[in-house]
Formats: C-alpha cells, sequence, structure tokens
C-alpha cells in the first residue's frame, strides 16, 4: 500500500514536472522593439520594470492609453519551448532521452486603454519513451493540454490602486511566479503539494476575478475570489479566497531592486463527495459537504547588485474529510523552498542559480517528505529582440520520503526558446 | 443556487464599472500612425531618423533656411546685442552650452539646461516642459524671456524692421508686407528643421553595416535596449518617447522646486517631470538632465543605475539597474556612436558678424 502510494505520488510530482508551463512573452518585446531584458533579469524572471508592465496590465508602468493596441502592432503570438536530453537516476533504475520539456503558445496585448488580455494555450505533447510499458494511448503525456491563462485585465480603474484580472490567470499569492521560474525541471515543492483529496494545487492558475494594486511606498495588494480548482470547471458553489500584500523597502518590486516581504492566505473551501451532485438540465455538478483548508505564508526577497535570495516559507492545513491516511485529524502541513539567483556577464548572459525544496508533512505521512537541492546553469545565446535562445543546464537531487527513501538524481541539458 | 446567480452577475458587473471607468473622460481616439505623431504610438524600435516633417504652413525654402540660420546667429534680437540663439544652442558645444544652466542677459542664470537644437525638429513638444507645440512657437520664446534675450517682440521687429539688409531678406521670403514676429519664428524653425543628424556609427549599424559599431558598442546598444531600460523612454529613431518623467533629480532649492510640466499641465502626476532629451549627439554636451546637475555621462549611467533620485512622484520606470562596471563602459560606448557625422551639419559655423546682414 506504501509503495503504491509512493509510486503514484512520483507519477504525480514528475507529471506537475513536465507539465510545468514557462512563460515568456516575446510577443510584447516584438510589439516595443525591446530585447527581453528590458523585462526579464533573464527571461523568463521578471525584473522590477517587467513586474510593474505585468501590474499596469502590459503597458509601460505608469502610461497608458500611449501605446499601440493589439490592432495596430505586430501579430501578438509568441511561442516558448524546451527541448533537450535528460538524465535521471533514481533507485529503481535510470532514464535517459531527449525530450519536448514544455511547449506554449502566448498571445497577449493592449485591447484599448487600460484593457489587456493574456492568453497562454500549451498543447497536448504525447512523447512516451520507447522503454515505457505503461498504459497506451499516450496516458502519460510529457504535457496535458490546457488553456494556461486567458484572462482579461482592467488596468488603473482607481490610478494604480485598482486593477482587475478576470478569467484564468496566475493569482497574485505567486511573488514567485510558478509560471516563470528559472527552473524547468525542478518545481517549487511546497507549490506542487496537494495532500489527499483536495483538488487545490497552489501552483495552479486559477480561474475567477482578482483585485490588485499598489500603494506608496512599495506597498502592493492582491485580493481575489476563485474556484481553487485549477482549470478544472468549478465543483462547487462556495468560493475561495486569498489575500497578499507585500512592502518593499527601497527602490523597485523586490525582484532585482529593493528588499521586499510578503505575507498571503489563502482560504479554501472543497466539496468531499462529488457522487450525485448533477444540478443542472446540462450537468452542472456541485459537490456536497464542503470542508475547509487554508494555506498562510511569507516570503521574503533580497537583492543587492545582481544577486537575488528568494524565500518562502508556506503552511497548509486541509480539514479531517479529506486526510485519507488519518481522517480523524486535520491534514497539516509546511515546507518552502529557498533559492539563491546570480545573473553575471553582460546583460546578464549568465545565470546561476541554487535551490533548496522542503516539505514536511504530518508525522504520520513521512513517505511524503521531500527534500531537494537544485542548482542550474543559464547561458544565453543571444539577447535580441524578441527572440532568446538559453543553453540550459539542471541539476536536481531529491529525496523523497524518510524510510527507505526515493531518491532521484536527475540531470538536464536543454536549449529554451522563444520567439 | 441564489448564491450562484448572485456569483454570475458579479464579473459581469465589474466588467461593466470596468469599461465604464477606464472610458471615462476618454473619448481619446488613437492618433493615426504618421511620422508626425509616432511618438504617441509608444516604444517604436531604434534606427535611422526618418526625413523631417515640414509643417504645411511654413513650408521650407533656401532663402528661408538661409534667413534663419542668419536670425539664429544673430545677437540683435536681444534687447542688449549680446544674446543670440546660438549662445545658447551653440553648435560647437552641440547644440547646447556649457552649461549647467543656460546664462542669458546680462549674466542672468536660467534655471534650466538648454535644450539640444539639433533634430529638435523630431521633438513633439518644445522645451522641457513642453509648453510650446513646435518649433516656430518656441523660437518666439526666448526673445522675450526676460532671462534669456530680454527682448519684447515689438522692440525685436523694430529692430529687424530697422535693418534694409533684412528687410529685403524677408521680402524676399515671406513677400510684400510688414516683418512680424511669426515671420522671425519661422525662418529660424526653418533653419533648426535642416539641423538634422541622420548619419552616425549606430546609423549605418542600423542600415546594415555590422563593422560600423565595435564590439563594446553593440554590447552598449544590447544594454542601452535591455537590462539599461534605456529605451523605456529613450526609443525610436529619436531616442526619446517625447515624454515627461520625474527622473528625482535633486532641487537645487527645495523651497521653490522647479515644477517641471506641472507648471504647463496643472496635472500632479506632473510634479517635477521634463521631456526625455534625444540621445543622439549627447556625448558632446555634457552636462545632463534638465538642471545640468550630472557632469558627465559616466556619472550620469551612475545616476540611472541608483534608480535615480528621491522624489515623491519619481517615474515608475526609474528602478535600480544593477549594472556593473563592464556594462557602464559599454553604455557611455555605445551612446559616444551616436555622435553625428552628417557633414553638412558639421560644416554649420556660426555666421559672423559681418557677414549678417546690414
Amino acid at each position: 500500500m506504501k509503495k503504491t502510494l509512493l509510486v503514484s505520488l512520483a507519477a504525480g510530482a514528475s507529471v506537475f514536472i513536465l507539465c510545468q508551463s514557462l512563460a515568456a512573452i516575446p510577443a510584447f518585446a516584438r510589439k516595443h522593439g525591446f530585447n527581453c531584458n528590458m523585462c526579464h533579469t533573464a527571461y523568463p524572471k521578471l525584473n522590477d520594470f517587467g513586474q510593474r508592465f505585468r501590474d499596469n496590465g502590459y503597458q509601460i508602468p505608469g502610461q497608458s492609453g500611449r501605446e499601440k493596441t493589439v490592432f495596430e502592432s505586430s501579430i501578438p503570438l509568441a511561442v516558448r519551448t524546451t527541448a533537450g536530453h535528460s538524465l535521471d537516476k533514481s533507485k529503481p533504475g535510470t532514464t535517459a532521452g531527449f525530450g519536448l520539456y514544455g511547449l506554449d503558445l502566448l498571445a497577449a496585448g493592449v485591447l484599448h486603454k487600460n484593457i489587456s488580455f493574456l492568453f497562454v494555450y500549451t498543447p497536448r505533447i504525447d512523447e512516451p519513451a520507447a522503454d515505457y510499458r505503461g498504459q497506451e494511448n499516450g496516458t502519460n503525456p510529457a504535457q496535458t493540454a490546457a488553456i494556461e491563462s486567458a484572462s482579461l485585465v482592467f488596468s488603473n480603474l482607481i490610478g494604480e490602486k485598482l486593477n482587475l484580472r478576470i478569467g484564468r490567470f496566475e493569482p497574485d499569492y505567486h511573488l514567485f511566479s510558478s509560471k516563470r521560474p528559472y527552473y524547468i525541471m525542478q518545481p517549487y515543492e511546497i507549490y506542487a503539494f496537494a495532500p489527499g483529496g483536495n483538488p487545490f494545487v497552489f501552483a495552479d492558475n486559477q480561474i475567477g476575478i482578482e483585485a490588485s494594486g499598489r500603494f506608496k511606498p512599495g506597498l502592493k495588494y492582491g485580493l481575489g475570489l476563485i474556484n481553487g480548482t485549477g482549470g478544472v470547471p468549478d465543483n462547487n458553489t462556495g468560493k475561495d479566497v486569498y489575500i497578499t500584500l507585500s512592502k518593499t523597502f527601497g527602490k523597485g518590486d523586490g525582484q532585482t531592486a529593493g528588499q521586499r516581504l510578503g505575507i498571503f492566505g489563502y482560504f479554501g473551501r472543497q466539496p468531499t463527495d462529488l457522487t450525485d451532485t448533477v444540478v443542472g438540465a446540462t450537468g452542472e455538478t456541485n459537490g456536497r459537504d464542503n470542508k475547509s483548508f487554508y494555506r498562510v505564508g511569507g516570503n521574503l526577497s533580497l537583492n543587492w547588485k545582481m544577486v537575488n535570495l528568494q524565500v518562502l516559507v508556506l503552511k497548509g492545513s486541509d480539514d479531517k474529510a479529506f486526510n485519507a491516511i488519518d481522517p480523524s485529524r486535520d491534514y497539516s502541513f509546511w515546507g518552502g523552498f529557498v533559492q539563491f539567483d546570480w545573473a553575471a556577464l553582460a546583460n546578464n548572459r549568465l545565470v546561476a542559480s541554487l535551490l533548496y525544496n522542503w516539505l514536511e508533512p504530518p508525522d504520520y505521512d513521512r513517505p511524503n517528505r521531500v527534500t531537494g537541492f537544485s542548482a542550474l546553469l543559464r547561458y544565453y545565446l543571444g539577447s535580441w529582440t524578441a527572440v532568446n535562445i538559453a543553453v540550459h543546464a539542471e541539476y536536481t537531487h531529491r529525496t523523497l520520503g524518510v524510510d527507505n527513501p526515493l531518491k532521484d538524481d536527475v540531470f538536464t541539458l536543454l536549449l529554451d526558446f522563444d520567439f | 443556487m441564489k448564491g450562484k446567480k448572485w456569483m454570475m452577475f458579479l464579473p459581469i458587473g465589474l466588467l461593466l464599472v470596468g469599461w465604464g471607468v477606464s472610458l471615462a473622460g476618454g473619448d481619446e481616439k488613437p492618433p493615426p500612425i504618421t511620422q508626425v505623431n509616432a511618438q504617441l504610438l509608444g516604444p517604436q524600435r531604434l534606427g535611422p531618423l526618418p526625413p523631417v516633417v515640414t509643417p504645411p504652413n511654413n513650408p521650407q525654402s533656401s532663402a528661408k533656411i538661409l534667413l534663419g540660420k542668419q536670425l539664429y546667429f544673430d545677437t540683435r534680437l536681444s534687447k542688449d546685442s549680446t544674446i543670440s540663439c546660438a549662445t545658447c544652442h551653440n553648435p560647437a558645444l552641440g547644440w547646447s552650452d556649457e552649461g549647467p544652466t543656460s546664462k542669458g542677459i546680462a549674466g542672468q542664470m536660467g534655471g534650466r539646461r538648454a535644450p539640444p537644437v539639433s533634430n529638435a525638429a523630431y521633438s513633439p513638444l518644445q522645451f522641457w516642459d513642453g509648453r510650446s507645440p513646435s518649433l516656430e512657437d518656441q523660437a518666439k520664446g526666448p526673445i522675450q524671456n526676460p532671462i534669456e534675450m530680454g527682448n519684447t517682440h515689438q522692440a525685436m521687429i523694430r529692430t529687424v524692421a530697422d535693418i534694409p539688409g533684412y528687410v529685403e531678406e524677408f521680402k524676399r521670403v515671406f513677400g510684400e508686407g510688414p516683418i512680424t514676429v511669426q515671420q522671425v519664428a519661422d525662418a529660424i524653425a526653418a533653419f533648426e528643421r535642416t539641423v538634422v543628424t541622420t548619419d552616425s556609427r549606430f546609423d549605418r549599424y542600423a542600415r546594415g553595416d555590422h563593422d560600423a559599431l565595435t564590439r563594446l558598442e553593440k554590447q552598449g546598444l544590447e544594454i542601452f535596449n535591455g537590462k539599461g531600460h534605456c529605451t523605456a523612454c529613450h526609443w525610436g529613431p529619436y531616442f526619446s518617447d517625447g515624454r515627461f518623467h520625474n527622473l528625482g533629480v535633486p532641487a537645487r532649492d527645495p523651497k521653490n522646486p522647479d515644477q517641471g510640466r506641472y507648471a504647463v499641465t496643472k496635472n500632479p502626476r506632473d510634479m517635477g517631470a521634463f521631456k526625455t532629451p534625444t540621445v543622439r549627439d549627447a556625448s558632446l554636451r555634457a552636462p545632463y538632465l534638465h538642471d545640468g546637475s550630472e557632469k558627465t555621462l559616466e556619472s550620469l549611467i551612475d545616476f540611472y543605475d541608483r534608480g535615480g533620485g528621491n522624489d515623491a512622484n519619481l517615474d515608475p520606470l526609474m528602478v535600480p539597474l544593477g549594472l556593473t562596471r563592464l556594462e557602464k563602459k559599454a553604455l557611455v560606448a555605445f551612446i559616444k556612436a551616436l555622435v553625428s557625422l552628417n557633414p553638412e551639419v558639421a560644416a554649420i559655423q556660426p555666421v559672423p558678424e559681418s557677414e549678417l546682414p546690414k
């Protein structure tokens, strides 16, 4: 039983790992004639300008209605993909091979003064290894098809104090984006962790509405009302809410300059019973027996020259009804990550990073305990307008479980390019 | 169920509110794409300058350009015949002056640095605060500014009209009739429209000569358009967005700070904001910023690298950049590659007093 659980968790984790989508939007660079480092410390990680550009509804920070709309500019489409070789050495065996580790099709732009959109589609990639002996019909796709983002942004409704994002989007509680990390193979474990029967995954983009804005000096907020089921249709009448606050000391937004401190809280309810719950003529469902859960945490981003240290700690607790291991107790866990990034060479052509992930489930769920050390080097072959190519080398040593742990060593060398 | 219906209407309501608020007060239609107002359409690619657009009501002619040149270098337009346009907009000093701010009539010091005349034809608005919509309008201003040329338009016209050589030339250019301030301004603007620097090593590189820039200069270009965030404001062929930004330049007199664009618009967001100057030929005209407070290109880049100064109204484009010493060096090298190689502009010499109309 324990072994089955371990295998299924590992499989789940690897699907997530392979499915995590990575966003960078060369359509904007093409429109403005900028090169990628205008918005990215080194793509895909946003710098302060890029963060403000995103916050301002994909308009130049501090300005709105004074640039081309999608109807006047070049076609607002972009593609990002990662292809390369990965070697995974783990206890059961070694797998190695060339693979396509992600493909994003992006469209984004300004529709009208202070109205913009982002659309990201990740097509399904069926690419089972030659020696795959599992189920047929591509049940282990390297990437599942999804509309990862489809959102409208209404900016500057009350100056920069109020912006609305509606649709499916990356919520503001991801102060360290799960969609724009340097790491391609290794996610933030605490973002990816989804214990028991709770469908909520912290890393997921969510469907709903979010208000966000900034107050001088350096104070930002985000407030959202969402389904909490990722891209899956809603399954209950209740909505999840979240709030996030951050304060940046000094100039900048804490991405590449300034020292940022943030807190967040997510409070949700999800059904524990989905059987026989059709409530609408066209098959709408509403789950029953909604039970609550929460995620709270804090984060810190420290900058010095081109060094950035990111720390995130998250504590989660799910109602005991979600707890398949011990239904008499709420399932509480905590974890986080520490990431150290350094950008070097002219125009940040080289990025080096170290990442430590940890996930501490309750004592009675020791097989889910995770620790992971990762390191990467990225070298950008060019920093041209709207085209970017990076050679990406990544290594992760990951330990899952405590007694008889599953140890993984993953080496990956790939090309990451977008245009 | 009731709750669900309410939820359905919430986003629709918010959408409507969003549209309403965002459209409120704004019948603003996007302007048509023309060379004249290209700046209004947001960031453009860096590249060679297009031909200058001449306003229909002030067509160019060689006679008008010559007349404008003579007026530009003629100190008799000022009250005490000591100051000409060229005193502060000196071709030998990058069409600006030594600074840090400009010296006007009777040794009076202005509060701002002289903006360059070169390529001013591409600027949608003139003066650091953009109070003037055209070169023609701008040319009238300094003549009657008490600190600059200290004259009145009437007195200046009387002076010009008393010089037979000018009378003859105005007649040739504008036809019969009394000389007017508008004609003086039109002639000066016509001359200024010839001071365009369309050829630099950068322009040659942009036109396809890949050897026109050194490796360091190319690196500088990459940083200029990337990590340095320079093109966030200094974009397009003119290397300027023609807009106004508060860089947090410390006020010389904190009790009476220069209001910049706010003095024109009365919009609080414009407090302390000044027009983005072109970077073309910038290396020829130190010191920098609207008050000439940064003495060298190096110190100017250091200023930007720190994210500008401190001001409650600091432009959100200003963030610390984290530039390395090499990156700063590359930026300076690139900016120096923007120096004009146009022989016709280099050949523009001050008109000697002896050659001015008598």
